[in-house]
């Protein structure tokens, strides 16, 4: 015998309701088309052949655990491949070329000599914490640009040579390293852009110094502060942007284990190749700059200090700055310390 | 030579997850690796439900073997895509370059870093010697190099999955589709392709003029 009560029945209208509501609109085009096509074309599935490449649909299940488990075909891969191969073709020119413009400039133009006399009096330039932030970021740098390199390009340069077996030794050597790297590298660059940016705030005479591109070519005297607006280029474009750009997809690579699908990693492996070549492109210049192309900027990154003359040469309008803070007598200990430090090395 | 293809009928496919238990238990693969899985389309919506046995299909122009950077993968003489696990770094790109979700990576180092590369194999094994303790160890058992077929679908109850010789395959699966449902070719004739045009013209009649008054 039943007894219905009013409000229990319409409660179970309200939840069949509710359910084919749910029903109806979680049925995907594809499994409706299906149906209606079942009754005109028996035999054809194309509507749910069609659907085999969606994994978000909540109809589509398997038994295996794992992200994506349930997405029968991906798509994304063959995007991947083919931006992949252009990537990787246009970037091996890319740094291939830039080296040879900079050998090029080198034996055409040469380095940038100092035109006065050294004084002898040092200026300390560098504190031994930003040396040893820059020389982290830089050391962990050229592993990763070089471990990455060989991931990226070893298959077409390095197996020819020393093929499969010693190949797959370098290269499972490099995957790990880059792996374990990256975070150090990524956890001291966020150092040295706290370090170095307010001395890269840009001012009006960054502009100045741009249009000439710092004499560079004429050979004219550009003043510039503490940094130049080539270097500060440098610091926003390479270490800020593309440094964060590298961090922030290569952690996504990194850690496989955060249940991120593959068009996230596809993605992330994406930019981060392509900003990891215009960074190492970048790289190479601030490098040249930084050794043989400026005498005495070597030894600012080394020791800390640079001859007086150098300073009033390159960063004038800071030069002038620590002057008036410190006259040069008082600055002489330092200084000499700076200039005992690169004989001993 | 022969060329070694899957083939899955989703029309038999019942969902039942055999192929997978099969592969697992005949190979001993890893926790947390599945180198077959089920995949179920529509599930539960009467009469779109559709079922799929899912593994490496041994493309014959592979994605995986593009894009790896060590070239490990190489194709056996019977079609067969198989990976050298000790040239294998374990970076992943097969993982994103594959269709099917083939390779898989067992999570045993620090922070989830990917192990060997892992997938089916065919039953075929790897490059070393044929049913040796490494091979079995690394790649699981080789029934091809035994004159067996996958365990997979030798083991399917319902004959959804066929595995072999892509001709053999192929004549199997042909048959089925003339046979299936006694409609012979009305099954894969026109009314199949275009839709029914009139219920009383036979379908595999030659094809009635566009707009035709039923």
């Amino acid at each position: 015998m039943m007894r219905s009560h009013p409000t229990q029945w319409l409660l179970s209208v309200f939840v069949t309701v509710l359910l084919c509501c749910g029903v109806s609109h979680a049925q995907s085009d594809g499994a409706r088309q299906q149906i209606q096509r079942q009754q005109t074309q028996p035999g054809n599935n194309a509507p749910v052949w069609r659907e085999v490449r969606g994994g978000d649909n909540p109809y589509q299940t398997t038994q295996v655990r794992g992200p994506e488990s349930a997405v029968l075909i991906q798509s994304g891969g063959e995007t991947w491949r083919q931006t992949r191969r252009v990537f990787t073709y246009y970037g091996g020119w890319v740094l291939t070329i830039v080296p040879l413009l900079i050998a090029l400039f080198y034996w055409r133009k040469g380095a940038i000599r100092l035109k006065g006399k050294p004084t002898g009096r040092s200026v300390q330039r560098f504190s031994s914490w930003q040396r040893m932030v820059h020389w982290t970021v830089a050391i962990t740098f050229c592993l990763l640009a070089l471990s990455g390199l060989i991931m990226l390009f070893g298959k077409y340069i390095m197996m020819p040579v020393f093929g499969r077996t010693l190949f797959s030794w370098i290269a499972v050597l490099c995957k790990n390293l880059h792996n374990f790297v990256g975070p150090v590298f990524a956890f001291a660059l966020m150092l040295m852009i706290l370090t170095f940016i307010r001395d890269n705030l840009p001012k009006a005479h960054d502009i100045k110094w741009l249009a000439k591109l710092g004499g560079m070519l004429s050979g004219e005297h550009v003043p510039s502060g503490r940094f130049n607006a080539g270097e500060k280029v440098w610091f926003w474009i390479g270490v800020l942007l593309l440094g964060v750009v590298v961090s922030i997809t290569g952690f996504i690579l990194d850690f496989p284990n955060f249940a991120q699908v593959r068009a996230t990693m596809q993605l992330a492996s994406v930019v981060h190749a392509v900003a990891a070549m215009a960074f190492i492109a970048l790289f190479l210049g601030h490098v040249y700059m930084g050794t043989i192309g400026t005498e005495g900027a070597y030894r600012a990154m080394r020791t800390g200090a640079v001859d007086e003359t150098w300073a009033k040469e390159h960063h004038e309008y800071w030069f002038d700055e620590v002057s008036r803070a410190q006259p040069a007598p008082a600055r002489g200990a330092q200084g000499d310390f700076g200039a005992a430090a690169i004989k001993q090395g | 030579m022969a060329r070694m293809k899957f083939l899955c009928d989703a029309e038999r496919c019942i969902e039942c997850n055999g192929c997978v238990t099969a592969c697992k238990q005949e190979h001993e693969v890893p926790w947390g690796v599945n180198r077959r899985r089920v995949v179920t389309l529509n599930d539960g919506v009467a009469g779109a439900e559709k079922s799929l046995s899912v593994a490496c299909m041994h493309c014959s122009d592979a994605p995986c073997m593009s894009v790896c950077p060590v070239d490990c993968f190489y194709t056996t003489t019977e079609g067969v895509v198989l990976h050298d696990k000790d040239q294998c770094i374990g970076c992943g790109y097969c993982f994103y370059a594959c269709p099917f979700g083939a390779p898989q990576f067992p999570q045993d180092g620090a922070f989830g870093m990917r192990g060997k590369m892992d997938k089916c194999t065919f039953c075929a094994g790897g490059p070393e010697a044929d049913n040796s303790p490494e091979e079995f160890r690394k790649y699981g058992r080789n029934r091809l190099a035994e004159g067996k077929l996958p365990a997979c679908a030798e083991m399917c109850a319902t004959k959804a999955l066929l595995g072999g010789d892509a001709d053999e395959v192929a004549n199997i699966f042909r048959d089925r589709v003339m046979n299936r449902d006694g409609k012979g070719a009305s099954v894969f004739g026109w009314a199949t392709a275009y839709g029914k045009q009139d219920k009383a013209a036979p379908a595999a009649q030659s094809a009635p003029k566009p707009g035709a008054k039923p």
